[in-house]
């Protein structure tokens, strides 16, 4: 990877989401205190930190699944902080869950159809009838969907299997498809490679790594994840939370150098290289 | 095009889509709709007992076809239970029966002094000398059951399971024993069942009066209702439908409206429900309260379970379960009511038992119901003779 093209993102593209000292506590938790930072336009920006650390909940304060006590969330020159999950997906923010979260009872084709649903124009009469324009704007999807999502991520064996007997790391990768699908603008990524084995790590960093850079996609990334060989490896620009504040942020060589960060990870140095849980 | 679906391709997506892929499976479906539609309507023309009593039967499954659709809807598709479904029935039937009764009153009003009356007493007589008085009351029956059933859809924006139990349980309540018996039923100051006379069913130049006609009505109102649900289910409100029920939180966070889209399943359940309530009235030529009561909304919720819970079929076969077995059982007792008297004051006892007990067999045995037994079978002859 072409490690001077990637610094220049960071330094020069326009800011995609802003993130104003959001905070929010749960109960008597404080999960995150005044945490603050900026993502730029085709940038891969991690978020690392240990375990309950706060990671999560920002992802989720800026999917909509949370709504942060204080502080806002802008994104693309928009204040979306009071906005439902839905609208957010619809301006084009997408995400995978930590948890992994798809449709069980569906097969790996209808979930993926499924991130879709923001772009399908169909309502319920000319659905009722399915011609015309639904049958057209069906096989439109479906076109988007073989040609686009299932042969990057290649999952054509597995289309019409039933996503709850997939083995884990085929259904992460199902995840990623459906997140795809919708198109988005930034991704949100929460662990995609927990769980993985060794082989499937490097499949889903060189897709993350695809739909970053391919001129198709462009997809800024924000990728929280465990595993800090990746992390480092493709990331712009890591942001460092512990006990839910902000306590580093800068570029992975900048990171991994900065002395609380090595603190937070328990002073073990290791850890920064080799956390695989 | 093959003929066995062990070696099937497709070229294009749109065939991918299609609901029948095989020309197999297409001729089942031609040699059903022969059946249904020439040779079981005629059957009384070489058998004139059993053909009568055959379409009896299939009148009442295609109403508890049309009344479960909504519920398997709701319930099956959308993840939302429902408990008070005879309501929206009700509505239905009460909707049409009222514009039925009080529809050529209304067409006269033409010299009344308010403006809005006039207007709708034009409009009323306009369809009926068009002869559309009754296709307008079907459409108003299902768009008031569908309205109806989103009022008491509006808590699941807010509560889920068990407390959206108690409002459609509520909503059965309010609706029939409160709302139809107190007022409804007062209109016009009669006694409580509504009647209207069989010449009023009239679609254009049919009027729907005789035993086939009503079979042909409820077989293209079931027709109509299994078409939309397959047709909603292959596009976007169905999967919508599907994601809310299998993971909301996934499915809000992928641009799905939740409460928009529960919010539509009601509606299109209460409308289906509609529907059912408009032939309840077509094929008795009479209604009231009681044949709307809260056990109905149970029935159908049964039929469902033990046909399947989220597939079509398992509508149609749950539906054929439970009123063959209610007709087996009626077979079975009239005779015996000879030596035992007692069994035909029973039979409503009996009913009830029967219906819980098949319901928690079902659920012990067959938890996925008929649909999902059916397709086990269809898949071993499909591979036949190697089906291992
Ligand atoms: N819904 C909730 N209710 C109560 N507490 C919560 C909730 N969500 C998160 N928390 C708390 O907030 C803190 C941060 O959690 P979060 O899930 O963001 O951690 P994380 O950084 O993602 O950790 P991990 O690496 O284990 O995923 C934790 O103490 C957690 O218990
Ligand atoms: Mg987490």
């Amino acid at each position: 990877m072409d490690t001077e093209e990637k610094e220049d993102i960071s330094r020069e593209a326009p800011v995609q989401l802003e993130v104003d000292s959001i905070s929010i506590s749960f109960g008597g938790v404080q999960a995150i205190y005044n945490v603050s930072f900026q993502v730029r336009k085709g940038e891969i920006f991690s978020i690392i930190g240990p375990n309950g650390a706060g990671k999560t909940v920002t992802l989720n304060c800026i999917s909509g699944i949370y709504k942060p006590d204080r502080g806002r969330i802008i994104f693309e020159g928009q204040d979306i902080t009071k906005w439902p999950p839905y609208k957010r997906a619809e301006a084009g923010i997408a995400r995978t869950f930590q948890k992994i979260e798809l449709f069980s009872g569906m097969t790996v084709l209808d979930n993926i159809r499924l991130g879709r649903h923001v772009h399908l124009k169909s309502g319920l009469l000319s659905s009722s009838i399915y011609l015309g324009k639904t049958a057209r704007e069906e096989v439109e999807s479906r076109k988007f969907i073989e040609e686009e999502i299932i042969d990057l991520l290649e999952i054509e064996h597995i289309r019409n299997k039933v996503v709850g007997m997939l083995p884990y790391g085929l259904q992460k990768r199902v995840e990623l498809a459906r997140a795809l699908a919708l198109n988005p603008k930034l991704l949100l990524l929460d662990e995609p490679m927990a769980g993985l084995n060794l082989e499937e790590v490097e499949d889903m960093a060189r897709f993350i790594l695809d739909v970053n850079e391919e001129e198709r996609w462009k997809v800024t990334c924000i990728l929280v994840e465990h595993d800090m060989g990746v992390v480092m490896d493709i990331s712009d620009r890591v942001t460092v939370l512990n006990f839910g504040q902000k306590i580093a942020e800068g570029r992975p060589s900048e990171v991994q150098q900065n002395p609380e960060v090595i603190r937070a990870y328990l002073g073990d140095v290791e850890d920064l290289y080799a956390t695989r849980r | 095009m093959s003929w066995l679906p062990c070696g099937l391709y497709h070229e294009h997506y749109r065939e991918d889509h299609a609901w029948w892929q095989t020309t197999f499976v297409k001729g089942k479906m031609l040699l059903l709709a022969i059946f249904a539609i020439v040779i079981l309507p005629y059957l009384d023309l070489v058998a004139p007992d059993l053909g009568p009593y055959l379409l009896n039967i299939a009148v009442i499954l295609l109403y508890t076809i049309l009344a479960a659709s909504g519920v398997q809807l709701l319930i099956g598709y959308c993840g939302q239970v429902t408990l008070g479904h005879a309501a929206y029935v009700a509505i239905g039937a009460y909707t049409c029966c009222l514009v039925l009764m009080h529809g050529p009153a209304l067409a006269a009003m033409t010299n009344d002094p308010n403006p809005i009356v006039r207007t709708l007493a034009a409009l009323f007589s306009l369809l009926m000398k068009a002869g559309l008085l009754y296709p307008a009351g079907i459409i108003l029956a299902g768009l008031a059951a569908g309205l109806w059933c989103v009022i008491f859809g509006l808590p699941s924006a807010k509560v889920k399971g068990f407390y959206l139990i108690m409002t459609t349980i509520a909503g059965q309540w309010i609706t029939v024993e409160f709302f139809i018996t107190q007022y409804v039923s007062q209109i016009g100051g009669r006694q409580q069942a509504f009647t209207v006379l069989p010449e009023h069913f009239t679609i254009g130049p049919f009027t729907i009066d005789s035993d086939r006609k009503i079979y042909y009505l409820g077989l293209a109102l079931v027709g109509l209702v299994v078409a939309v649900t397959a047709n909603l289910l292959r596009s976007k409100p169905g999967r919508a439908w599907i994601a809310i029920r299998d993971n909301d939180i996934a499915a809000e966070a992928m641009g799905v409206n939740i409460v928009a889209y529960k919010l539509l399943a009601f509606f299109v359940a209460g409308a289906m429900g509609g529907l059912a309530g408009v032939y309840w009235l077509n094929f008795n030529y009479i209604i009231s309260p009681e044949h709307f009561q809260w056990f109905w909304s149970l029935w159908w919720v049964g039929v469902i379970l033990i046909g399947g819970v989220g597939s079509i079929q398992g509508t149609i076969f749950g539906s054929m379960f439970m009123v063959l077995v209610m007709e087996g059982l009626k077979a079975l007792i009239v005779p015996l009511s000879g030596a035992f008297p007692e069994l035909l004051d029973k039979f409503l006892f009996i009913k009830e038992a029967l219906f819980g007990l098949a319901i928690a067999l079902f659920l012990i045995y067959e938890p996925n119901g008929l649909a999902y037994r059916w397709w086990q079978l269809k898949n071993y002859f499909n591979l036949w003779p190697f089906s291992y």
